[in-house]
């Protein structure tokens, strides 16, 4: 079967699974942000055992490969009678460990603003909550945007695990579509040209905003010379 | 001299800041020497004296920027707490303009300096703006409200942040070195702003190496050495008899420096 046959016979497929994929990628990009969100709040909060829990989310997600814990989740936590469905077994394994990186992110963009604006704030009688979601925060989540595009990359790629437990996603619609006809090197080629056409327009604006943001803290640095 | 200087001042009334027998080490630094020290309404206190000395960090502990290990710091007769709401609440009454202005880089001009009267004195953001427009007209940069810090020179961020102060209806304003980061042609500016203030009767703490500045505007200058307070007296008689010999080799140096 050749690529023409193949887009003529099948589009309509490829464009069904493309939209599985976008929208297991939002919807684990929105989780994994909101986790990373949270868990960020938890590592910078006065109380220790939240800090000590958040230190230990990173560790942990960051360094379990996403396959592990889909696998993990679809075929060892029924045997603790948890069964949940593979829709929220694959959104679970796709959020988490992004969750872990955004929060890295955060705390190095974190790092990045002027401990003077903090004092600044402080001296200005503003409570620590308040040094936070006004001053620290918002900067911080201006300088993680162009990692966080590069993260939803990531997820995107890793919505391919879904495979693994047969969700309708790009590339279980290619592995359905192989087992049905003789068409392997089509199929895969197709497949893996839309994966890269995404994954390379989603890298080229995470770029330009890094170097539309650099381009702005370089004006900074020389006007207040 | 220094002292009947400052309880005529006085009038027996409460001081605005009030230090009593402060202690501050950083690890095995001694930096802050058993300092005492009261800053009455109205009065603008001038702090110099080599790097080193202790000043800036004096200064900082006043709103408790920097934590001490012993004595008591007392705003306006109550005394300031470590940490917690309390602090918050006292440090809201005591303004404070850094070296390097520490505007809020992802705020507008206009929004620097209303944010911590809405968010701290609770202000309707129409009113806030409004003052907030006042102060910065009061310093000359009212055409640059809608623009972001970096978009301005350093003498006009300097001036933004004492805007950002005023807003704040502060008890008294501690200035950090506020013209050591600028530009020559930029320093008169901030200065002339600071002279006003004086005149409008603001108590202010100012550490600074302006010593023509400090002549002029203080009634009080205190010099630091080593973390100690060593000279306590009229701009006057501290510039023309200075009492010990660090204070004369130190006027002494900046006068071969400014030759």
């Amino acid at each position: 079967m050749t690529i023409s046959q193949l887009l003529e016979q099948f589009g309509d497929k490829y464009v069904l699974a493309l939209l599985t994929t976008w929208k297991l990628t939002a919807c684990a990009f929105v989780i994994a942000f909101a986790v990373g969100v949270l868990i960020t709040v938890m590592r910078i909060c006065p109380i220790r055992p939240l800090q000590l829990a958040g230190d230990f989310y990173v560790q942990l997600f960051r360094n379990i490969p996403g396959a592990a814990l889909l696998i993990l989740l679809v075929y060892a936590l029924p045997y603790l009678r948890l069964v949940w469905s593979y829709y929220a077994c694959v959104l679970i394994a796709t959020s988490l460990i992004p969750a872990a990186f955004c929060s890295e992110y955060l705390m190095a963009g974190m790092n990045t603003i002027a401990a003077g604006q903090i004092e600044a704030a402080r001296s200005l009688g503003m409570r620590e909550s308040s040094v936070f979601f006004k001053i620290v925060f918002p900067q911080a989540l201006r300088y993680v945007v162009p990692a966080m595009i590069s993260e939803l990359v990531i997820v995107l790629k890793d919505t391919t695990f879904a495979y693994v437990v047969n969700y309708a996603d790009l590339m279980q619609n290619a592995r359905v579509l192989i087992s049905n006809y003789d068409a392997l090197l089509s199929v895969y080629l197709v497949t893996a040209v839309i994966y890269i056409l995404i994954n390379y327009a989603l890298n080229r604006i995470s770029v330009a905003v890094a170097r539309r943001q650099d381009a702005g803290a370089r004006r900074a640095a020389g006007r207040s010379r | 001299m220094a002292q009947e200087n400052s309880e005529c001042r006085a009038g027996g009334a409460v001081p605005v800041i009030e230090l009593r027998h402060v202690d501050k080490h950083f690890g095995a630094l001694h930096v802050l020497k058993d300092v005492s020290l009261s800053v009455h309404k109205g009065e603008v206190v001038v702090i110099i004296g080599p790097s080193g000395s202790g000043k800036s960090t004096l200064c900082r502990t006043m709103n408790r920027l920097e934590t001490i290990d012993a004595g008591e710091i007392i705003i306006d007769g109550v005394p300031m707490p470590q940490e917690g709401k309390k602090l918050a609440g006292l440090r809201s009454q005591i303004g404070m303009v850094f070296q390097s202005f520490n505007l809020f880089a992802h705020k507008t001009i206009l929004d620097n300096v209303t944010i911590a009267p809405i968010d701290v004195l609770h202000k309707p953001k129409k009113e806030a703006q409004e003052e907030a427009m006042r102060l910065l007209r009061r310093v000359g940069v009212d055409s640059q409200a809608a623009k972001v810090p970096a978009q301005l020179s350093g003498g006009q961020q300097q001036r933004v942040a004492i805007a950002r102060a005023l807003a704040m209806h502060p008890k008294a304003i501690l200035f950090d070195e506020p013209t050591s980061a600028l530009d020559p042609e930029m320093i008169g500016e901030v200065l002339d702003i600071m002279t006003e203030l004086a005149r409008d009767g603001m108590t202010m703490v100012i550490v600074t190496h302006e010593m023509n500045f400090a002549r002029r505007v203080a009634d009080r200058v205190i010099f630091m050495d080593n973390g100690s307070i060593l000279e306590e007296s009229t701009p006057e008689a501290f510039f023309t008899r200075p009492q010990t010999q660090r204070a004369r080799d130190f006027l002494q140096s900046l006068s071969h420096r400014e030759d």
